[in-house]
């Protein structure tokens, strides 16, 4: 067993993969703020009285539900540009950051239309409704009564799927992004094969880490917004 | 576009849906219960037991599952290589067919999950249910079949749904470990000819019809259940 296993290789591993740290930060923050601006479309779809658009809604983010990224990933990489290519567009000296912020704002974007349309739901009409009759314009009302209200409902979830964002990011490696997986297979194939197990371990170290981080500061969020929270007993 | 191909790599898609059906009810049948137990050391809070399922589920829940997939991959061969070496097993470790290490990694990653199910399902069971059966004179035993698990399962059954979805999902991943599922099937036959779009269409549609029939089983299922959900006064 000693022959194969060397714990000084996993803390060899966590400076050469800490750099990339940076990488799927960029991949999450990118895919976070398009797949939110989607989502509030498609949240905005689903909520609105068109019977259409909600039916296209929610047949979009059935579809997104049941892909796995990693399908949707290879999917987006090479059917982009050969759907680009009809319209005379050539797609292929992209980077490949573009695909890749492209599959996780789509899936993104699924999951947030969820998260919005339960939280504005949560809220009870009759918020809005008090809000317009003491005189407040309606994007007053929206702005001061009800998205706050909003925001603390949502913020779990939307910390949960951002959890599951960083985590589903780590796919793009297999479309050679170097993120910190990415740099985890190059140290591995660097060592010929040998010590996989130890880079993976520090690489599952960071993501660890990383959840734990984001879980508290989400946490310590959702405790700062619910300050002025006051529950409304219905019963 | 390749009709052609399009339609034929759609049934050697579909001919992966049996390894994947397989790794989810194994890895199901092995985590219903592990997770149901392991929940139960969390609710009772007994001292060792509810630590190491703490730690294990955040560990699993907060470390994508590829990366786990490798860590089993590469962390399993090494411990048989050194059981076969040392009573001289005259077996060899890459002989092993990875269907085995499919079952390992998503028993291990979904009974994380059950936890996180089973936790919040039975903090919504009161407490008087519990004692309300003790004071009929029901076993700790017959308490939870009888009345706890049934209760347990109705609000527990929308998370299973999406946990069983998420699996199937995930089985998309073996190809890690080179197995013969959904994907890696039809990314093969793609190989040939690179229809690599149409493989990727294909793939796509499979899932979509295997991931909404599931949904649908567990949403007719959820509806003959639900005569045990209790009415909020």
């Amino acid at each position: 067993m000693e022959k194969y296993f060397n714990a000084s290789y996993i803390w060899e591993s966590f400076p050469m993969l800490l750099p990339y740290v940076k990488v799927t930060f960029l991949v999450a923050g990118l895919s976070v703020l398009f797949g939110t601006l989607l989502g509030f479309i498609l949240a905005a779809m689903k909520i609105g009285n068109n019977k259409v658009a909600r039916k296209i809604a929610n047949a979009y983010i059935t579809a997104l539900r049941c892909t796995p990224s990693i399908v949707l990933l290879f999917l987006v990489y090479y059917g982009l540009p050969a759907l680009a290519e009809n319209f005379g567009l050539l797609l292929d000296n992209v980077d490949k950051l573009f695909f890749i912020v492209i599959t996780f704002s789509l899936q993104f974007a699924a999951a947030m239309a969820e998260v919005i349309r339960s939280a504005y739901q949560s809220i009870d009409k009759g918020q809005f409704e008090a809000a317009v009759s003491v005189g407040l314009s309606n994007f007053q009302a929206y702005r001061r009564i009800v998205f706050p209200q909003a925001l603390v409902v949502a913020l779990p979830n939307f910390g949960n799927s951002l959890l599951e964002l960083i985590k589903e990011g780590s796919l793009a490696y297999t479309i050679g992004l170097i993120d910190v997986m990415g740099k985890a297979s190059l140290i591995i194939d660097g060592r010929f094969n040998a010590h996989a197990l130890e880079t993976y371990i520090a690489l599952s170290v960071i993501y660890w880490v990383i959840s734990i981080v984001i879980e508290q500061v989400f946490f310590k969020l959702e405790k700062i917004f619910s300050k002025g929270k006051q529950v409304i007993k219905t019963t | 576009m390749d009709f052609k191909f399009l339609v034929d790599t759609f049934f050697v898609a579909l001919s992966g849906v049996p390894t994947a059906l397989i790794i989810t009810i194994i890895s199901l049948l092995i985590a219903l219960p592990l997770g149901f137990l392991l929940a139960l050391t969390r609710i009772n809070q007994i001292p060792v037991l509810q630590r190491f399922a703490q730690v294990y589920v955040s560990f699993i829940r907060g470390t994508p599952v590829i990366v786990q997939i490798f860590i089993v991959y590469s962390s399993v061969p090494l411990f048989l290589t050194s059981i076969f070496e040392k009573y001289h097993i005259d077996k060899n470790v890459y002989d092993i067919n990875p269907i085995w290490y499919a079952f390992i990694v998503f028993s291990i990653n979904t009974t994380a999950i059950m936890i996180e199910i089973f936790r919040s399902a039975i903090s919504t069971v009161s407490k008087g249910q519990l004692e309300a059966a003790y004071s009929v004179g029901l076993t700790n035993v017959q308490a939870l079949r009888r009345i706890i698990i049934p209760q347990v399962l109705v609000t527990a059954l929308p998370n299973i749904c999406t946990a069983t979805v998420n699996l199937i999902k995930a089985t998309s991943l073996g190809y890690a470990m080179s197995l013969q599922e959904i994907t890696l099937r039809a990314k093969v036959a793609a190989n040939v000819g690179y229809n690599y779009v149409e493989a990727y269409i294909d793939i796509f549609l499979v899932y979509l019809i295997l991931c909404s029939l599931v949904e649908y089983l567990f949403k007719r299922y959820e509806k003959r259940l639900s005569k045990y959900k209790i009415a909020h006064a």
